[in-house]
């Protein structure tokens, strides 16, 4: 549930654009195809692990990192509280305690949060991780020369709206309480069931006080987790992780941890990546990515090549690509002119556009297509594989465009099979049949993310995407239909300005349950409530695929990230 | 006196152009190399033309999709071989959309030439306007518009095409305002040869004649100074045609250029270039054509040049068609030769 706060929302949008980047697979959930790609499939511990990636670690501050769940290399310095599920597929969506012995004991609203720590936790200097170091980690992520993380923490906790960090304000935060070493409880000033996930994020993770130096703590930030950085050149641009001899797999049963000692490299171009992995010479072969997919073009050279697509794994991150209208532009204000383009819209060339059937899913339903999401399945405006194009132009003729219809579609320029010029395109030919005219209008890059988010120059037609903090419906819908998340000034999400006192409700409603289950079957029904609006046209879900190195085993790709999960990877 | 001088040099000069004109034919036909480029760069001139024509003799166009030609599981790669050549589609199709590739590489040629022809009309306009009038003017306005065009010689012609198409409003037409940038950035080049052109020529017996005569400046220009400049003035514009077909394939290719779906070059070879493995057709076929363009252009260039330039006379054994000086002897061993 993101705040309308200019900055935080801002944040929350790249990032998502980071993490969706940051995706890494390489072995699908479904096609477990990359385990038997060498002879020996049991791992085994020792080795060097490459990671080779175009994005560098910046920013390598547990206070300043925005991720999904802990992020992917991070996570192996940097223990939280909770964790995602080391697991294939859907069972990687769940929550599971880290640092702490359960994902949380709730109050009965939901309101306060209680941890208790596992005993024997230790820093990599080999003392003990206390519950003020949580609570200091937490409250120096608010301190404005470390911002960068998710806005759920100032949102959520009592009084921490203005709170400026631990340099500024000696006392902390009163909202946390640490009645002994290794008991933490949290007070929030609403109802949140989804606090266990929020206890995910790197914020969460310890740090020591006395051994904090401020921004430069990223340099060398200190490990909780299985390994420890021991270089960090060019700003996270090359980073070596060596093993952290205080951690023990008795207390975290969730990190593998089989190499001795991770390389990781950025800063390179994502073809070149590619070509590494596909030619997995020397290093290379024991080289993964979290960060680089595999474009169409490549994917199409890689399927052709039975020892290449061995190596290929797949993933489904939480993400739906999809049409956003404003209807406060007209003709976008008629709802038959928003139907009409749902009902025209072809997704078998929209999915051909973001690289074919195998890198994109076709999506009816603005949740993703997942369990944990609670996706319910629902086609209100079936437009079938290819545009119904015949009952398009019968709503443009009621909407009283018998004559067809001239708009413009506002995309982005940057080549990221999303937003992009190709999506633009598959939808101007598609609209053509229905007599809809559509002009295109490219941004750059930048001046496309400004312009789509600010509801003074926001345009009635445009494409966007969203991805989830964590893989639930709540993260998804809130920040895109919570009538109170409209941001007049700054960045806003609630592209349709939808402000429906039913659905902000229900929002209420839902964030006060503590059973998950039940929740996500909420959030479905709400997603196929709002859906009846046709605020949005649903496009497709990304399908992650990526190549590994031919030493590499163990890879494991949860339905969370959509990536391999670096910590569970071996290369012996 | 003078007036009768002048009326009679005026007739004998258009004869002379006119001459010069054919000269320059028959010049630029003993040159092989020349020839043949001239023959591609009409050819591809006439495809430009012509391309709804071509494009409804294939019975295809550049925008319709063809889902059912590509193979949507391997990232949309066509199907059949040879990126899908088939009779009813002669290049192949394009990756992920299934677009006839010989429609858009036909509507491309007429966004590379067309933006390169009408830059480059743009350019030798500003060029002769600014350069005529910084030779005739004052010291002041030679001096000021001097100092402007070297201003403009300096200027990094990428790095402002950038600039400028990044900020003008999106619904200005982009093949024009692609041309206008082009056309309106690099002429200094042009006006410098034209200055120095017409400083030599000001100095000369005919124009001082016509100057004593009491001409106007204006009058000077086009009636004396103009037909001495065209042959640098062509041979220039001939080189700098084919560096905007470069130009506007490296604006196209950097995203700045015309806007989707139009087809362009440039265009075409960004999509294309990470298919280079996967597709080989898809790239070859925009980078051939415009490698076959660029070059055409620039041999065609060369054999103006050549064509134009009196020293190279001798070594066609072709006439200079200007009477004056050895030139003269030139002619008669031309006209003896041709006898």
């Amino acid at each position: 549930m993101r705040h309308p706060s200019v900055t935080s929302a801002r944040a929350a949008y790249v990032s998502l654009a980071l993490v969706v980047a940051a995706g890494a697979a390489a072995c699908g959930p479904k096609d477990n195809d990359a385990n038997g790609s060498s002879g020996d499939s049991t791992p085994h511990k020792g080795g060097t692990l490459t990671v080779l990636n175009s994005d560098p670690q910046t920013d390598f501050d547990p206070a300043r990192l925005y991720t999904s769940g802990g992020g992917n290399v991070p996570s192996l310095v940097f223990r939280t509280l909770t964790t995602r599920n080391r697991a294939d597929g859907a069972a990687g969506t769940k929550v599971v305690p880290d640092l702490a012995t359960d994902t949380g004991r709730p109050s009965k609203n939901a309101t306060v949060w209680t941890y208790t720590l596992k005993k024997g936790l230790k820093y990599e200097d080999g003392t003990a991780i206390t519950s003020a170091d949580i609570k200091y980690g937490i409250e120096r992520s608010f301190a404005p020369e470390l911002s960068g993380g998710a806005p759920y923490l100032r949102d959520w906790l009592v009084g921490a709206a203005d709170y400026q960090g631990p340099y500024k304000d000696k006392k902390g935060l009163s909202a946390i309480e640490t009645p002994d070493d290794r008991t933490i409880v949290f007070h929030l000033n609403k109802p949140e069931g989804e606090f266990p996930f929020l206890a995910t994020q790197t914020q969460f993770t310890p740090v020591p006080q006395a051994k904090d130096t401020g921004t430069k703590y990223e340099e060398h930030p200190v490990s909780s987790g299985p390994y420890k950085v021991v270089k960090n050149e060019n700003d996270g641009e090359h980073l070596v992780l060596e093993r952290n001899k205080y951690w023990s797999a008795a207390v975290d049963d969730q990190r593998k941890a089989y190499p001795d000692t991770i390389d990781v490299q950025s800063g390179l171009d994502s073809s070149v990546i590619n070509q590494r992995l596909s030619a997995s010479q020397g290093t290379d072969a024991a080289a993964v990515t979290t960060d680089t997919n595999l474009g169409p073009a490549e994917l199409a050279k890689v399927t052709g090549d039975k020892e290449l697509a061995a190596r290929v794994g797949t993933g489904h991150f939480g993400y739906t690509n999809y049409i956003a209208f404003n209807p406060k532009v007209k003709p976008f204000d008629n709802p038959k002119v928003r139907q009409a383009i749902s009902y025209a819209v072809d997704r078998s060339s929209v999915v051909n556009a973001a690289g074919g059937s195998a890198l994109a899913e076709p999506a009816t339903t603005f949740l993703p297509n997942q369990k944990s999401f609670g996706y319910t399945p629902y086609d209100l405006f079936p437009a079938g594989d290819t545009g119904n194009a015949a009952k398009a132009k019968e709503l443009l003729k009621e909407a009283g465009y018998p004559n067809g219809l001239t708009v413009t579609l506002t995309h982005d320029n940057a080549d990221n099979f999303k937003t992009s010029p190709e999506i633009a395109t598959a939808i101007q030919d598609a609209l053509k049949k229905a007599g809809i005219t559509v002009k295109l209008q490219g941004l750059e890059d930048n001046n496309y993310s400004d312009t789509v988010h600010s509801v003074k120059t926001e345009p009635g037609f445009f494409l966007a995407a969203w991805g989830a903090d964590w893989p639930s419906g709540g993260p998804f819908l809130a920040p895109i239909f919570d009538g109170r998340q409209i941001v007049k000034d700054g960045a806003n999400f609630n592209a349709s300005q939808l402000n429906d006192a039913s659905v902000n409700a229900e929002i209420d409603a839902i964030n006060k349950l503590t059973d998950l289950d039940a929740a996500a079957q909420r959030w479905g029904a709400l997603d196929k409530k709002i859906g009846a609006q046709a605020l949005t046209v649903p496009l497709f879900h990304p399908v992650y695929k990526r190549l590994v190195g031919k030493d590499i085993k163990n890879v494991v790709i949860s339905d969370w990230t959509g990536v391999l999960d670096i910590s569970q990877v071996a290369v012996k | 006196m003078s007036e009768a001088l002048v009326a009679t040099q005026a007739p004998e000069a258009l004869a002379s152009g006119a001459s010069g004109a054919r000269q320059f034919w028959r010049r630029l036909r003993t040159q092989r190399a020349a020839t043949v480029a001239a023959g591609i760069v009409a050819l591809l001139v006439l495809v430009a033309l012509a391309a709804p024509l071509l494009t409804a003799l294939e019975g295809q166009d550049p925008t319709t999709y063809h889902p059912s030609l590509i193979d949507s599981a391997r990232g949309g790669v066509p199907t059949g071989s040879l990126g899908g050549i088939s009779g009813h589609h002669w290049l192949g199709v394009e990756p992920q959309t299934g677009r006839d590739l010989f429609a858009r590489l036909v509507y491309g040629a007429r966004v590379s030439l067309g933006v390169a022809f009408s830059a480059t009309v743009i350019q030798v306009f500003v060029g002769l306007v600014v350069g005529v009038a910084a030779a005739l003017g004052g010291r002041w306005i030679d001096q000021l518009l001097s100092r402007i065009t070297d201003i403009f010689v300096a200027l990094p012609l990428m790095i402002m095409s950038l600039a400028l198409l990044a900020i003008v409003p999106q619904s200005f037409p982009r093949p024009v305002l692609v041309t206008l940038v082009i056309g309106l950035i690099s002429w200094g080049s042009i006006a410098k040869i034209v200055r120095a052109q017409t400083l030599t020529l000001k100095g000369l017996d005919y124009v001082a004649a016509a100057r004593l005569s009491g001409w106007g400046a204006w009058r000077i220009a086009r009636r004396e100074l103009l037909p001495g400049l065209a042959a640098p003035v062509i041979t220039y514009a001939s080189i700098l045609i084919p560096v905007n077909i470069s130009v506007e394939a490296a604006l196209s290719f950097l995203g700045v250029g015309v806007k989707p779906p139009t087809p362009s070059w440039g265009q075409m070879l960004t999509a294309a270039d990470v298919w280079y493995q996967a597709a080989p057709q898809y790239l070859l076929l925009p980078a051939g054509a415009l490698f076959v363009t660029v070059l055409a252009l620039a041999v065609l260039g060369d054999g103006v040049r050549t064509a134009l330039d009196p020293r190279a006379a001798s070594r066609l054994g072709v006439g200079t068609g200007r009477g004056r000086g050895r030139g003269r002897e030139a002619v008669t061993t031309a006209k003896e030769e041709s006898a």
